[in-house]
């Protein structure tokens, strides 16, 4: 089913790029259901749950490509490279870009879109009618396995994500939806670039967690480690740390996105709370 | 807080005939303080159509609808023209975010008197569910906050908006407290971040420099 998905996919892709549009209606067919479940989060504070429900939501199965950020800002100037306001993306938007609208010759319009902002990529995502996943909806989704549900006792699958550090960024990226897909369907979460979650700002460690946090050591040092749970997820530490040192207009080489969107009529922003 | 919407009436008045040919609208020429989100709008068009555009630093791009304690809506950009102190809170924070309060207030007593009357302080909450008009309005009786103050309350993904422009981390937890980072900011005139101090150490001295430093002899070209 997800193969013929895929075929769907790439047919409607080439469809659009020939028509040079893309329609959400095509872009709502490269989702897939996440069902609901349970987000045990690595790194919690002391009044924090230690799993914590996740509802059922539809998540990209790959992140968002050159090709479609690209669409995006030739619909909204204010968002192209020489129009963004430095407020909401810092210097090096879209620098790997030819242009505004040029991708040039040696960027991949397949490839995931990188070197964007997160107020850049959540006005991608509300123009397509969709949001940015929260943390605890993207770890639920990258923590499932190719083959089950929970990936941590699927044999091969954490090696796959822990071989992804071993590698370093490829000049050129490869193109998105590439990877193998996991039991939900959905590739690339791991092993292609970094991804902004809406919330990425709730991770309470900084610089100087002791004294601009109202979370006092709760979170890394030996507090931390205490609290934390599962600790040879290297990944998800990484995700944690990278997180914590992101503010919303920074952009990255390697740190793209991909959309969510909830099932349910009334869609939640931030973090999902225990029941 | 009637003087300082009468205030900002008049400032908004003078921005339009300065600024713009164009009289103000019927709506924003009613004296109620319910018009001043109109008049707010009315500048902003004013604005967009002159060359005194907003600076590409400055958080009055932002757009939201804010509610205060008294119920007006208003845009940031209300603020423009004068130094403004920001904090984000909640109101039943019981920890670090009376202290912030009070750390603003010890700003607020160290400037210089001149430059007191010109500062705004204003007072943002995480906590879009209780926070609600009637909460912020008791928590400004509670402390004793006078009409330079104001706080304001708008829902979730406007305050999530504010707070990544501002730098503040924030989260929720299961009992609906907020943990979150203890920041006061300091905007100057255009709206852009001039100072921040992070913590609760006590110290305005820097808070107090920076507000000081934005005379109106300043406010225009900034810090920056």
């Amino acid at each position: 089913m997800f193969r013929r998905t895929s075929i769907l996919v790439i047919l409607l892709l080439v469809a659009a790029a020939v028509r040079g549009a893309t329609t959400s209606a095509e872009t709502a067919e490269a989702m897939a259901i996440i069902p609901g479940g349970i987000y045990e989060p690595i790194l919690r504070g002391k009044d924090e749950p230690e799993r914590v429900t996740v509802p059922a939501f539809k998540l990209d199965v790959r992140p968002v490509t050159n090709a479609e950020f690209l669409e995006f800002v030739r619909a909204n100037p204010r968002w192209r490279r020489s129009q963004v306001s430095p407020l909401f993306a810092d210097v090096g938007y879209l620098a790997d870009w030819a242009g505004d609208l040029e991708l040039g010759p040696r960027l991949p319009p397949d490839a995931p879109v990188v070197r964007v902002s997160w107020f850049a990529a959540r006005a991608f995502a509300a123009a397509h009618g969709k949001r940015l996943p929260s943390t605890a909806e993207w770890e639920r989704a990258a923590a499932a396995g190719f083959a089950q549900v929970d990936g941590r006792t699927e044999p091969g699958f954490r090696a796959a994500a822990m071989a992804w550090f071993a590698q370093p960024t490829a000049a050129t990226l490869p193109a998105a939806g590439s990877g193998r897909p996991n039991v939900f369907g959905v590739r690339d979460l791991l092993t292609l670039v970094w991804e902004w979650v809406d919330d990425f700002n709730t991770v309470l460690v900084t610089g100087e967690s002791r004294a601009d946090t109202g979370l006092e050591r709760t979170l890394f040092c030996g507090a931390g480690a205490a609290g934390a749970r599962d600790l040879e997820n290297y990944p998800a530490f990484m995700r944690a740390g990278l997180r914590s040192s992101l503010r919303a207009s920074y952009v990255v080489p390697n740190l793209g996105f991909r959309c969510a969107q909830s099932i349910e009529l009334s869609p939640e922003r931030l973090t999902a709370t225990a029941p | 807080m009637k003087t300082i919407l009468s205030l900002l009436f008049t400032v908004t008045i003078a921005a339009l005939v300065a600024r713009a040919d164009a009289p103000p609208p019927a709506c924003c020429a009613a004296k109620e303080v319910q018009v001043l989100a109109c008049c707010a709008k009315a500048e902003a068009v004013a604005t967009a159509t002159t060359s005194s555009a907003l600076s590409g630093r400055s958080l009055y791009q932002l757009n939201s609808t804010w509610t205060t304690d008294h119920g007006v809506t208003l845009q940031l950009a209300a603020f423009r023209g004068r130094p403004v102190v920001v904090a984000m809170f909640f109101a039943q924070c019981e920890y670090a975010c009376p202290m912030i309060v009070s750390d603003m207030q010890r700003v607020r007593t160290a400037l210089p008197a001149e430059v007191r009357a010109n500062t705004a302080f204003l007072l943002v909450t995480f906590d879009s569910e209780r926070d609600t008009v009637a909460a912020l309005h008791a928590y400004r009786n509670r402390y004793g906050l006078d009409d330079h103050w104001t706080l304001i309350r708008a829902d979730a993904a406007n305050v999530q908006d504010l707070a990544m422009l501002l730098g503040v981390k924030f989260k929720q937890d299961a009992r609906g407290q907020f943990a979150h980072s203890n920041l006061i900011t300091v905007l100057n005139a255009e709206g852009e971040i001039a100072h921040q101090r992070a913590g609760l150490q006590g110290d305005v001295s820097e808070l107090v420099a920076a507000v000081a430093q934005l005379t109106p002899s300043n406010v225009h070209s900034g810090p920056r």
